[in-house]
């Protein structure tokens, strides 16, 4: 008798077991065809996110799962397909070009080198900066500022910033390997802001009043130089998809292109709209 | 109560009932093997996944410049790792130098000296910092300990200094706990002993408590050093990640753990392969600390 109600008991929970299993099955796939993933850059993070939140106040039934983790990992999510949507702040690579990704353009940005507020220098050439982030200027009085040594804040290979950096800054030559790596733009502009000697370059869209922008070639970074084409240092920003975008996906990204996104979102985050975008 | 297959009626401890209660029993002791398995069959797994990824690279890219090439830098195809080994050590041996007088003072503190309410404080505290999160740790290095190494070295306070200090805290409640059991594991006839000879409390923990526990003592130190060397969000989050050889305690430097979470997400190809050779090492390094404790405890068992 015992035995048999324990066999019942048995059969009950893995029916019951079954059945969740089934349940949860289901949801997840009627979840999926509403649901847009875009992974990527941390540069368009707060376009992304905000675009995401008005999409979903306008589609109530959708969601738009936004995350940053990098343009390349950004790049390799949307060619694996565990997202629709890559975003990145650089342009594809050689060895991506073939992965069949169709390339948005949705802004255009600029990348500011910051200093410490205390620090004294306000110009720079672009050969300067070259010089110095490839660890051949060392010192501030070298480039007309106070004495002492020229800290270096450099960003993560995985970072869109330092790619693009990389290419107009430093036509590929080797970063000073001896400079700090930090995993973000945040990062980059709190130790700036913090220590007297140092040097960073971080996303125009995240310049604020802990840091100091350097003029380069003697044209500051603004909206108006950037726009004007005068601002040495500016990128493209992409979304790509793997193929042309369709359904949910193509009408989010849409959104992002419509007038609702480019002349509000895009401008509050210090980016330039793709239609004025001047390169 | 008769059992149907008359097994272990004598030794009264297991009395079965039942046919069922046997197989229940089977099906538990069964259950128990399997989950020993699993764990076995985890390291196995991940030793075989490691090395059937990373192996190529010593192909590749030759283990001499592998393992004692002096540049780290994928975007050149150097592949040259010594920079994150001297890294390694050079974190780990300051953490220990820090770390291990202080949790062996906070074993003999909490075995030795302290009251039973105030080790009741106490040991709650230190088993505590084992329970923070490690990207608390680093957290806490990032924004409270490096800005002070900023302003004693007139860098940016990211560096090999700054670790050793998160570090010392970190690998505290391991050395602690397991000296402390060790300790404690010490007769209390020869304490009693001691103190009979009229040692000083000081005399019998250094003449007569420490060298008696010293092989646990030891075991505790180097799984400290396990604790130290794979430790990797922390120690992350306040070097700087420069894979290079640092010119000083306070410039920026990079460790094995700490540039595999760096490069994880973008590498391809050979880089990747690198990765999981630098995996190989630290399993082989963990491999060796463990294969030491065993081995220093049973020479210490034969004293």
């Amino acid at each position: 008798m015992r035995r048999a109600v324990s066999t019942g008991t048995a059969l009950v929970s893995a029916c019951l077991v079954v059945a969740a299993l089934a349940v949860s099955g289901c949801g997840g796939s009627n979840a999926r065809t509403n649901e847009v993933v875009v992974t990527g850059s941390t540069t368009i993070l707060p376009i992304a996110e905000v675009s995401a939140e008005m999409f979903k106040e306008k589609n109530p039934d959708t969601s738009v799962l936004v995350s940053g983790v990098g343009s390349s990992a950004g790049i390799e999510s949307v060619s694996t397909g565990s997202s629709d949507i890559g975003t990145s702040s650089r342009d594809l690579k050689p060895e991506e070009e073939n992965l069949g990704l169709a390339d948005t353009p949705i802004a255009y940005d600029a990348i500011a080198v910051i200093v410490n507020k205390d620090n004294p220098v306000k110009s720079l050439s672009k050969q300067q900066v070259k010089a110095i982030f490839e660890g051949k200027i060392t010192e501030w009085s070298d480039v007309g500022g106070l004495d002492g040594s020229i800290h270096i804040v450099n960003r993560d290979e995985a970072s869109g910033t330092r790619e693009a950096f990389s290419k107009i800054v430093m036509d590929k030559e080797p970063f000073d390997p001896a400079a700090a790596v930090l995993p973000g733009t945040g990062q980059v502009r709190a130790v700036v802001a913090e220590a007297p000697g140092a040097i960073g370059y971080i996303s125009f869209g995240f310049l604020n009043d802990s840091v100091k922008a350097i003029a380069v070639d003697g044209v500051m970074p603004s909206v108006e130089t950037v726009f004007s084409g005068a601002y040495p240092i500016q990128r493209t920003l992409h979304f790509f998809t793997k193929g042309a975008p369709t359904g949910l996906t193509e009408e989010y990204i849409d959104y992002v292109l419509s007038p609702a996104i480019q002349d509000t979102v895009v401008p509050d985050a210090g980016f330039l709209p793709v239609s004025q975008g001047g390169k | 109560v008769a059992s149907p297959n008359g097994e272990n009626t004598k030794s009264g401890d297991l009395q079965l009932v039942s046919r069922w209660t046997y197989i229940k029993e089977t099906l538990l002791k069964n259950t128990f093997l399997a989950c020993a398995f699993v764990a076995v069959m985890g390291v196995a797994l991940i030793f075989v996944f490691i090395g059937v990824r990373g192996w190529p690279v010593f192909t590749e890219v030759g283990a001499g410049n592998f393992l004692l090439g002096r540049v780290w830098s994928p975007s050149n195809e150097q592949f040259g790792i010594l920079p994150l080994i001297w890294g390694t050590v050079l974190v780990m041996a300051g953490a220990l130098v820090l770390g291990t007088p202080l949790a062996v003072a906070t074993a003999i503190f909490l075995s030795e000296i302290a009251s039973p309410r105030v080790r009741s404080i106490v040991r709650p505290a230190v088993e505590l910092l084992a329970g923070i999160p490690s990207v608390i740790y680093g957290f806490f290095g990032l924004v409270m300990l490096r800005p002070i190494f900023a302003d004693v070295s007139g860098g940016l306070g990211f560096g090999a200094a700054t670790a050793w200090v998160i570090l010392a805290i970190m690998i505290v409640p391991t050395i602690a706990a397991l000296s402390e059991d060790a300790l404690e594991s010490v007769p209390n006839g020869i304490r009693e002993a001691s103190y009979a000879m009229g040692a000083t409390t000081w005399q019998t923990i250094s003449r007569v408590l420490l060298p008696a526990a010293k092989v646990g003592i030891i075991d505790a130190i180097i799984l400290g050093m396990g604790r130290a060397i794979g430790e990797t969000m922390a120690v992350l989050m306040v070097v700087g990640n420069a894979p290079v050889f640092p010119k000083d305690v306070f410039s920026p430097l990079s460790t094995l753990t700490t540039q595999i979470v760096m490069d994880m997400p973008y590498a391809v190809g050979i880089h990747r392969t690198a990765l999981f050779g630098m995996a190989i090492i630290l399993f082989l390094v963990s491999m060796f600390l463990v294969a030491a404790v065993r081995l220093i405890s049973r020479l210490g068992g034969e004293d």
